[in-house]
Formats: structure tokens, sequence, C-alpha cells
């Protein structure tokens, strides 16, 4: 199968885990890390399906190759902070998501993980700072979201 | 608890607290398909052995924590009211669906011989049962509304602007909620359920409080009565409106909730407390079926009942129509 059938193979498995089909985005994440190694999105979406299945080790590890490719990976950071806080290394996820928030500022989850990473750590100022960042996002998307339910 | 997901602190520990005093477990899904309030599908009302909370998918921050709150400040006023004495829906039988879509019948025939343009038979037929039922679904969710979002606003501070949000959004939609059927369904119905969402919100307005949730602020088809005089608003012109009639059956409602609602929302949890807030709901809730003579629509029974009767209710719409109408209603 050619690179050029990756971003289809992306797309399936994306849809694969919005109906929370996980194993079937797995084994499309896996066939398009086949193809293309050196691709950091599909080891950066892959650690997004292994979150959802609870592997959070494995999706630091996926997040890892992604950052290893591309520094400036945002969702890899992202995802990598979520990771981390669900193992309770709160440190670490603070890092991560403070990263991923810098990278793209408008990342309602970086900033919402940052809030907690934040409260773990005894920084409750700076995370009520951070959780009003995360629900400005979110309202947005939330908004954004009803306005495609109308449409459909 | 169970779940895949990160949560604030105080979330975390409002689920363990939930699952300690009801000795329970709470599990939190994301699904696409779930409505924007979340779903509580609980051991109290279902024969499961642990509770669920479903909230949409897009949820990911505090939205999602603002719905998990929501449905733990049920599931405990279920579970307390469960534990101490029972716990009880408003459900149905034959006899109750007789009673209220007979009561349809009657209004749709009063506003039909007011109407140039009649309502074809078989619309106002099928409408009988669609009403009763929609107030059935309304009137079991609306006055615990109120409880729990009041008791969230003062134990979860973190969550008030969530809150706000949530509440602006939903005072919208349920106010959009049968603008179809307006020019259908007598005048009556279409007042009494707009009345119950106005003073919902305005009750939340006052208790929270919140100024942006008064209704002729938040509501765009109410914006008008806003700093309109009581003598300007006495005029033909305001009256025969079905908005400004929701305007005056709300505010009476919104003095039952008033004399109802007299709870100490910031007191510490117990299992006490939370049955004394069911018992609250359930008095808000008669209090406000006496007001729009419903009382004989409904009865107070187990969850259990409840499903039964929605397994029933094509037999009961059924039996109905057919005391109504007689023989003049096809079998099929």
């Amino acid at each position: 199968m050619p690179v050029s059938e990756i971003p289809r193979i992306l797309k399936r498995a994306e849809q694969y885990v919005r109906q929370t089909k996980y194993k079937e985005a797995l084994a499309l994440y896996d066939q398009a890390i086949r193809l293309e190694p050196r691709n950091p999105e599909c080891w950066s979406q892959r650690a997004g399906a292994k979150i959802e299945m609870e592997r959070f080790a494995d999706a630091v590890a996926d997040c890892d190759q992604a950052l290893a490719l591309n520094p400036n990976q945002a969702d890899a950071w992202s995802r990598k902070a979520l990771a981390l806080s669900q193992v309770g290394q709160y440190v670490p996820a603070l890092a991560a998501a403070t990263r991923a928030s810098t990278l793209n500022a408008n990342d309602a989850v970086a900033w919402y993980v940052k809030g907690i990473c934040l409260e773990e750590t005894g920084k409750s100022d700076e995370a009520e700072i951070a959780f009003a960042k995360s629900l400005e996002l979110e309202i947005l998307l939330d908004i954004k979201e009803e306005k495609n339910r109308i449409r459909r | 608890m169970k779940t895949n997901m990160p949560l604030t602190r105080p979330i975390r520990r409002f689920i363990a607290e939930t699952e300690r005093m009801l000795d329970t477990e709470v599990t939190l899904l994301r699904k696409p398909e779930a409505p924007p309030g979340g779903t509580l599908i609980d051991v109290y009302s279902y024969n499961l052995d642990k509770n669920i909370i479903i909230f949409p998918a897009n949820y990911i921050g505090l939205l999602k924590d603002f719905v998990i709150a929501k449905q733990c400040t049920h599931l405990l006023v279920k579970g307390a009211a469960a534990k101490t004495g029972g716990y009880r829906v408003l459900s149905y039988n034959a006899d109750t669906v007789y009673t209220g879509m007979r009561q349809v019948y009657l209004d749709a025939l009063k506003d039909e011989a007011k109407k140039d343009k009649k309502l074809p038979v078989k619309k106002l037929i099928d409408m009988l049962f669609i009403l009763y039922k929609q107030f059935h679904d309304d009137i079991n969710e609306l006055p615990w509304n109120p409880v729990v979002n009041a008791r969230i606003y003062y134990r979860m501070e973190q969550l008030r602007k969530t809150q706000l949000y949530i509440l602006l959004k939903d005072g919208k939609q349920d106010m959009d909620e049968m603008m179809d059927m307006m020019e259908i369904i007598p005048r009556r119905y279409f007042v009494l359920d707009k009345s119950m969402f106005y003073a919902r919100d305005l009750y939340l307005a006052k208790t929270l409080p919140a100024d942006k949730l008064m209704p002729v602020v938040n509501i765009p088809q109410m914006k008008k009565f806003d700093h309109l005089e009581v003598k300007e608003m006495l005029t033909t012109r305001w009256t025969h409106t079905a908005w400004y009639q929701s305007k005056v059956f709300g505010d009476n409602m919104l003095t039952i909730m008033e004399k109802h609602l007299t709870a100490d929302w910031s007191a510490d949890s117990s299992l006490e407390y939370y049955g004394n807030l069911y018992k609250v709901g359930v008095n808000l809730t008669n209090a406000m079926l006496a007001y729009m003579t419903m009382k004989d629509w409904f009865i107070w029974e187990t969850p259990q009942h409840l499903l039964a009767a929605e397994q029933e209710a094509p037999v009961y719409e059924k039996a109905a129509l057919k005391k109504i109408f007689g023989d003049l209603i096809d079998e099929s």
C-alpha cells in the first residue's frame, strides 16, 4: 500500500476511535506506522487510542517516538501530559502540558490537564487560571459542535 | 469509580463520597450520542449492579466535570431516598393516561372552536398521548433541576462558571422545545410548559445568584418584557400572547418553588440530608401538579412500575382513545 494512503487510513482510524472501536483503530494505526515509521502524526494518534484503552505507559512511549521525530508536535505533548497524569506522574505531566499549551494555545485538553497537575502539585491559583482557559476553549468548541448538530 | 479520563480533584472526591455514602460503584462513560446534560443509569431505577454516568464525547474538561457533579448529586438524592424509605417516581397506568388524554382532548376542542383553520383529526388524535407523555417527562425531571443545581452551586464553587454556561444553554433549548407545535397544541399546554422552565430559570437566577439566567435577559422571546412597565403589560397588546401568559403563570410557579425549595444548600453531606432533598423535590412536584390541575394524571410508584408502564404505553394510549372516541376510532 502506498504512503499516499496514510491520510485515508488515519481518517478511518479516527472514525473508529469516535465509535469507541479502539482495537480496530489500533490495527489501522499499526498499519500506518508500518507504512511510514517516520511520520510523527501516526505515532501520536496511536498514543491517543492507547490512552482510551488505558494503556498509559504504552501511550507515553508512542508520544516519545513522535516527539523524537518532531519535538514541536503539539498533539504528542498533549497526549503525553494526559497519559502521565493518569498514572499520577504530575510533575512530568505538568511539563508536557505546559509545552503542549505553549505550542497550541487552543488545546483545551492541555490546559485542563495542566490545571489538574497544578492542583495536585499545590499551585491552586495557577490551576484556576489554567482551568479558566480550558473552559473558555471548551465552550467555543461546544458552540461550534452545537451549530454542526443543528445543520445536521 | 471506573474511568479512563482525567478528573479534577474535587470531582474525584465527590464521586468517592457518593460511592462511600451509597455503598455503590460509579462508572463514567463518554458517548457521542449522549444528550448534553448527560444520562444517569442507576441501580435504583434499573436492574443493574453499578451506576453509569454517560456524558457527551465532546465534553473533555470542566463541562464533563459539571455533568458528573450533576448526575452524582441526583444519584445521591435517589440513593438516600431508596435507603431511607423508598424511592418513587411519577408513573402512569391505564386510568391516569385516560384522565390526562381526555383533559387534553377537551382543551383542544375549546381551542379548535376559536380557530379558522382546524387541525386534521389524525393530528389531533396523535397529539393527545404525545402531549401527555411530554408533560410526564418534564414533570419527572424539572423539579429536581433547581434542587441539584442549587446544591452544586454551594458545594462546588470551582464549577460555577461552567454551571452558568450550561444553564444558559439549557434555558434557551428548553424554551425552544415545543415551538414547532405552538400552533397545534392547546394554548394552555404550551403556556404551562414554558411557565415551568421560566420559573426554574428565575428561581436559579435568584438563588445562585445569576442575573444572566433571568428569562427576560436570556430568552429572546421574553426580552420584550424586560423593563416593561406593569401598566403597559396589562394592555391587550401583550395579554393575548402566549409568551406573556407564560410569564404570568411562570411568576406564580416561581412563588410555588420558593415556598417549597427551602433547603440549606451548603449543609454538610449525609444520607439524611439527601433524603430530605428528595422530600423537597417530591413536595415541589406535587405542588406544581396541583397548580397545573394534573394531580390525577400521574401516580407515585416504584421505578420498576414506570419501566413496565413504558412497555405498556401503546396499550394504554389505545385504550384511552377507545374510551374517548368510542367506535369512531379505527382498531388499527
